[in-house]
């Protein structure tokens, strides 16, 4: 008899040992499930702080810079003109950064929230790009950098070649690179910006003459939050954004970006886009060619 | 039909709504999952491209693990119950110029959305994946009703 309750009780006690092993394994595995989830939890929140320690410079230095200069101008000498102009391109220079800045930065919050769909119109070609120059030549001026255009397509419409992309799009990529080829080039050299059709694809490349970059970090720029701190004009500028976004641009016009640089020798841009009718076939994009086929399968 | 609004789903965005409204889509390699509560009558679809986000882009819709995410909040804050949802799963072909970046990106971006959808206990009702054509869907947010028919390679 004594020897059952014996046996029984090394039974239960093993089922007891065997319980308690189950539940420190699964205890176990939930340890390290929610030490992966802290980890990248992290990983992401530092990410994101290091990013708003970035915008809130990029927001803050050109608002003190705008708010001081402009109280400068409110006491200067009477007639002092000279002085009133350069203190007013140095305000445009500093709210044309903030504008630019700003626009990133929600464009990239818009990417990241889903809502960036193509908007596609008979795009003038020339015209959008000229009009980025036109945007940047006072900044490009300041820091000595003459940008070029060479305008390589013989046919279209007068001087204009139509081409139906989504123009917003478009001047947000050219714009981006023609920041980083500004913020990346030396003193008193030039960026040129050439654009060219081949069948149905429209190119164009930003090339700079300033620091180039390496093999190795050629792969890192499009990462988001990712910049190479050598930017010669840069001052330490910028939110690590700008490839990120034109990459992700470029996905939504179905476009590639090839890189082509050489440590110290500069480094060129090239864009390739299809026209916009190859990128979704037959729908106009207000869905209101929704239509039931008798071939439909119901699911 | 008339009480339907429509919506052209673009690759790397999603949509959910309250009000009845049909969703358009292609789908190539890509992968849609459409969710809905058939008590509330709540719905919404997603498009992505790739499977997984890599840390590196922006944090877009794009990549199946976000696109789940993004959508499944956007129905909770519609006011869908988690525990009503019901998936379906399209797309995932393998078309022969899927690209080189990667080989089979349909099949890994199904594989992404059957684990997630297991993760979270969403049980997956119907589903065409896979094989080598495009696909066409049109999904009704409000009954979950989807009509799906094949595409040659060249609308894709």
């Amino acid at each position: 008899m004594t020897n059952m309750t014996d046996r029984q009780l090394l039974k239960e006690l093993r089922a007891k040992l065997n319980e308690r092993k189950k539940y420190e394994q699964e205890v176990q595995m939930l340890t390290r499930e929610l030490q992966e989830v802290t980890n990248k939890l992290r990983e992401s929140e530092s990410l994101k702080s290091h990013f708003i320690s970035n915008i809130s410079n990029e927001i803050v230095n050109p608002f003190t810079s705008i708010l001081g200069l402009s109280k400068s101008i409110l006491s200067v000498e009477k007639n002092d003109w000279k002085k009133v102009v350069s203190m007013v391109a140095l305000i445009h220079s500093e709210a044309f950064n903030l504008d630019f800045q700003l626009r990133n930065i929600f464009v990239a919050a818009k990417i990241e929230a889903g809502e960036v769909v193509p908007n596609i119109s008979k795009v003038n070609v020339r015209g959008i790009i000229q009009s980025i120059i036109d945007s940047f030549n006072l900044v490009a001026r300041k820091m000595g950098i003459t940008i070029e255009f060479e305008y390589n397509i013989e046919y279209g419409f007068g001087k204009n070649f139509y081409f139906k992309t989504d123009s917003e799009k478009i001047k947000l990529i050219l714009s981006n690179l023609l920041n980083n080829a500004l913020k990346y080039s030396y003193k008193d050299s030039k960026v040129i910006i050439r654009v060219w059709t081949d069948d149905e694809n429209l190119s164009f490349s930003v090339q700079d003459f300033g620091t180039g970059i390496s093999d190795k970090n050629q792969k890192i720029i499009f990462e988001r939050f990712k910049r190479l701190d050598t930017g010669i004009n840069s001052l330490n500028r910028g939110h690590g954004l700008g490839l990120s976004i034109t990459k992700a641009l470029l996905d939504v016009l179905g476009g590639e970006i090839e890189i082509d640089s050489k440590k110290g020798e500069g480094s060129t841009f090239t864009i390739h886009l299809p026209e916009a009718k190859n990128i979704v076939e037959g729908f106009s994009g207000e869905g209101n060619d929704i239509f039931f086929d008798d071939e439909d399968e119901i699911f | 039909m008339e009480q339907y609004s429509q919506h052209f789903l673009y690759p790397s965005t999603f949509f959910a709504s309250k009000d009845p409204y049909v969703v358009k889509t292609i789908l190539g390699s890509c992968v849609a999952i459409c969710l809905w509560d058939p008590v509330t009558r709540i719905g919404g679809i997603n498009h992505y491209m790739l499977p997984n986000w890599n840390g590196n882009d922006l944090a877009s819709p794009k990549y199946g693990n976000i696109a789940i995410d993004k959508l499944l909040e956007r129905l909770a804050q519609l006011g869908a119950k988690r525990e009503n949802l019901k998936a379906k799963i399209f797309g995932g072909g393998e078309l022969i110029e899927s690209r080189t970046n990667g080989a089979y990106i349909g099949e890994r971006n199904i594989r992404v959305a059957r684990m997630i959808l297991e993760e979270k206990k969403i049980p997956v009702v119907a589903s065409s994946t896979g094989g080598k054509k495009g696909r066409k869907i049109l999904f009704f947010t409000d009954t979950g009703e989807v009509r799906h028919k094949f595409l040659d390679k060249k609308n894709v």
